[in-house]
């Protein structure tokens, strides 16, 4: 499986005017970004899905559907895409509700080329972080996923703090056998520490828990 | 049978048969009968009577017939009365005498019944209709004479040298002298200093007032004529002078003129009146579209913001490509074109707002609706951004340009712009703000702002357009008052129409530009 921070990130930009789409679109590329642009929040929406990579550069101000809703459909949809929002003189109110609705950043118009790119850079760690993190996660589920149900019932013994000997009086099964499992569980979880083991299933733990 | 008339006839004769013969044949014919037997009786009662005919006998004793007569006509009272002698005497200078002293006619003894009637009837006619006449001229007199009194403008009637052959008691009063004084001087000597023109020679070498009529009979009207009182003060006049003709021959004129000073003084206090209001209403104006322009300075700064950013991002990489030796000059010279571009639109949203708020105002132009409108929509689309709601021009294709100020026109429809998106998005609605333009008459064009909001109460209708009335929270109740004062200045009106499905209208008229 390809390591989720490994995908190519690009810059999305929504921007109803024009001329500062195209202007920005040239910028970015030239500071070597892809770069991809939308005219309005609702043609992001319609291309959106959550294999994209990177973060959005998004006006706050538009007509029709604006940025502070394009933010709101998005976290509907779980989207880990950073957000910076470009806003206009007077517009603070505004940044600080999208702040509020967990966007990384914002920049005020007309910004200086350095404090963009700056916060592009920024943000697109912060994806790159949460996709790693993202992917760490997946393969951990994954890797229970491929235990048996005995393993499984070992493994949360284990997590739970419970000794060998514990176990196997409680499963009336020998230590021996206790031993054996758990081996087999530290094989299939990629790890030689249970302290190791405990952090990645607590990292899960609400996912493993649902389903 | 001869018509009857109704008047009085006295009957004066010595002889008691003869005033009985005279009464038989004159009675039962409608006129009031009176007799008298001697001359100083005939006198009384014709002095109380006035009776129209008096039958006289000549010889009477004492007094006789000629001396009667003699004295009726002497007298005002009974001078217009008919005397008919009634004599034996059938001599002609007796006649001649009769006819010599007043008397009408004469009736031979004996006399005829058919021609005593005859006679009688005619003159009686003739003295009730010259009595008639009389009483109508006395009227007619007292009606000019009083209207000349009352009039309060000044009146002369001139000879054709302009000496003033009449003058009411008002040309007295403007000019500082009594009708007497002014009857007989010379028009142009008393009001103008000017020389009176001597003999025959003409005045129609001059040009002073009024002597284009009098020498020439050519009507004149003229104002801020400055005239002389008699003490050689001097006030301004208007007058009218018209020919008068006398068997169509000039006899002079008829010259009717007033004191205009305080006319012009209160036409003056008028005109500063209308200036002041022009100045505060200018003023009002610049102050209102101050604060438009501050309350949407926050969507300037955004729209100037837009190219500024492009601009600032068009820089950079042009930087860019210059610092990593990119050569690919093309692109350069098409990213500089770009910055052109943008900049040039940063200034035109500038020029715009310089526009809005210029002071004072531009003055009526001719002006095409449509730009107008379409300069005023972007204007408002900083608002309409703001708003989430659009706005939708549209324009007949018969609609002439008008002739108004732009800045206050533009002014008024965005004020009714911004109220209809402010009414649309206080709904919650997204629907259109509606301006249409007109043609409403072949010199008058009709603009409508119409939006779904939420429209006016009924009971603000009628107070809509007062000042310091306002259904908004935050009004201050100026907007629509102003933006009629503003109309109206530009010679249209505006009004509130009821849209059958809720919302709100407003219309105003602008008069088309005449014909080039």
């Amino acid at each position: 499986m390809k390591d989720m921070s490994d995908i190519e990130q690009t810059v999305y930009v929504v921007e109803d005017d024009e001329a500062v789409r195209d202007s920005l679109e040239l910028l970015l590329k030239s500071a070597g970004k892809s770069v991809k642009t939308y005219e309005t929040a609702n043609a992001f929406l319609h291309d959106y899905s959550d294999r994209m990579a990177g973060c959005i550069v998004l006006d706050i101000r538009m007509p029709g559907m604006d940025g502070l809703e394009l933010q709101k459909k998005l976290n509907e949809r779980h989207s880990l895409l950073p957000i910076i929002f470009v806003t206009g003189h007077g517009d603070v109110p505004m940044a600080v509700d999208a702040m509020k609705e967990g966007a990384v950043d914002f920049i005020q118009k007309p910004y200086r080329e350095e404090a963009l790119l700056e916060k592009i850079e920024a943000a697109l760690e912060q994806d790159r972080e949460q996709r790693k993190t993202l992917g760490e996660k997946q393969e951990i589920i994954r890797r229970i996923k491929t235990l048996t149900p005995r393993e499984r019932e070992i493994m949360d013994r284990m997590i739970a703090g419970q000794a060998n000997k514990v176990i196997a009086i409680e499963l009336e099964i020998s230590q021996r056998t206790v031993e054996i499992h758990r081996s087999r569980v530290m094989h299939k979880m990629g790890t030689h520490s249970l302290a190791h083991l405990v952090r990645m299933v607590l990292s899960v733990k609400d996912r493993i828990d649902a389903g | 049978m001869i018509e009857s008339v109704n008047a009085t006839v006295l009957l004066v004769d010595d002889n008691a048969q003869n005033l009985q013969v005279l009464y038989e044949t004159l009675k039962d014919r409608g006129y009031k009968l009176l007799v008298a037997n001697d001359g100083d009786k005939a006198l009384t009662l014709a002095e109380r009577h006035l009776p129209e005919v008096i039958l006289l006998d000549i010889m009477m004793p004492g007094l006789d017939g000629y001396e009667v007569c003699r004295r009726l006509k002497s007298s005002a009272r009974t001078a217009d009365t008919a005397v008919i002698f009634l004599s034996a005497l059938d001599d002609v200078d007796a006649k001649v005498k009769g006819f010599g002293l007043g008397g009408a006619d004469y009736i031979a003894k004996p006399f005829q019944p058919q021609e005593v009637v005859a006679r009688v009837h005619t003159h009686a006619q003739v003295i009730l209709l010259e009595r008639e006449l009389q009483a109508r001229n006395q009227k007619l007199e007292n009606d000019q004479s009083r209207i000349l009194n009352a009039i309060s403008e000044g009146i002369y009637g001139l000879d054709p040298k302009g000496r003033i052959v009449f003058a009411n008691p008002a040309a007295a009063m403007i000019t500082g002298s009594t009708p007497n004084e002014l009857t007989g001087r010379n028009f142009f000597e008393l009001h103008f200093a000017a020389a009176p023109p001597v003999g025959d020679e003409d005045l129609t070498t001059a040009s002073l007032p009024v002597q284009a009529t009098c020498s020439q009979g050519v009507a004149e009207h003229r104002r801020n004529i400055a005239m002389l009182r008699r003490d050689g003060s001097s006030f301004l006049a208007e007058y009218r002078a018209t020919p008068k003709l006398e068997n169509d021959q000039l006899a002079g004129a008829v010259v009717v003129f007033r004191d205009i000073t305080s006319e012009l003084d209160n036409d003056r206090a008028l005109e500063n009146a209308r200036e002041t209001v022009q100045q505060q209403r200018d003023q009002l104006a610049h102050a209102s579209r101050m604060a438009t322009m501050g309350e949407m300075a926050a969507g300037f700064a955004h729209e100037i913001n837009q190219p500024l950013t492009a601009i600032t991002n068009y820089a950079r990489v042009t930087l860019r490509m210059l610092a990593e030796d990119q050569t690919d000059q093309d692109l350069i010279r098409q990213t500089l074109g770009k910055i052109e571009a943008q900049s040039h639109r940063a200034s035109e949203i500038i020029r715009r707002i310089r526009t809005f708020v210029k002071k004072p105002a531009a003055g009526k132009e001719v002006l095409s609706v449509r730009s107008l409108l379409e300069e005023t929509r972007q204007f408002a689309e900083v608002d309409a951004k703001n708003n989430e709601v659009d706005i939708q021009v549209t324009v007949e294709e018969d609609v002439p340009d008008v002739l108004a100020d732009p800045v206050q026109v533009q002014q008024v429809a965005l004020n009714l712009i911004r109220n209809a998106l402010e009414s649309t998005r206080s709904l919650g609605r997204d629907l259109p703000v509606l301006v249409h333009a007109e043609r409403q008459s072949a010199d008058c064009v009709k603009i409508t702002v119409t939006d779904q909001g939420e429209g006016v109460p009924e009971e603000a209708e009628d107070r809509l357009f007062l000042p310091f009335y306002t259904t908004k929270e935050s009004g201050m109740g100026i907007g629509l008052a102003l933006c009629r004062s503003l109309i109206q200045a530009q010679g249209g009106d505006i009004r509130f129409e009821r849209p059958e499905g809720g919302g709100a209208c407003f219309a105003f008229t602008l008069p088309a530009a005449p014909a080039a």
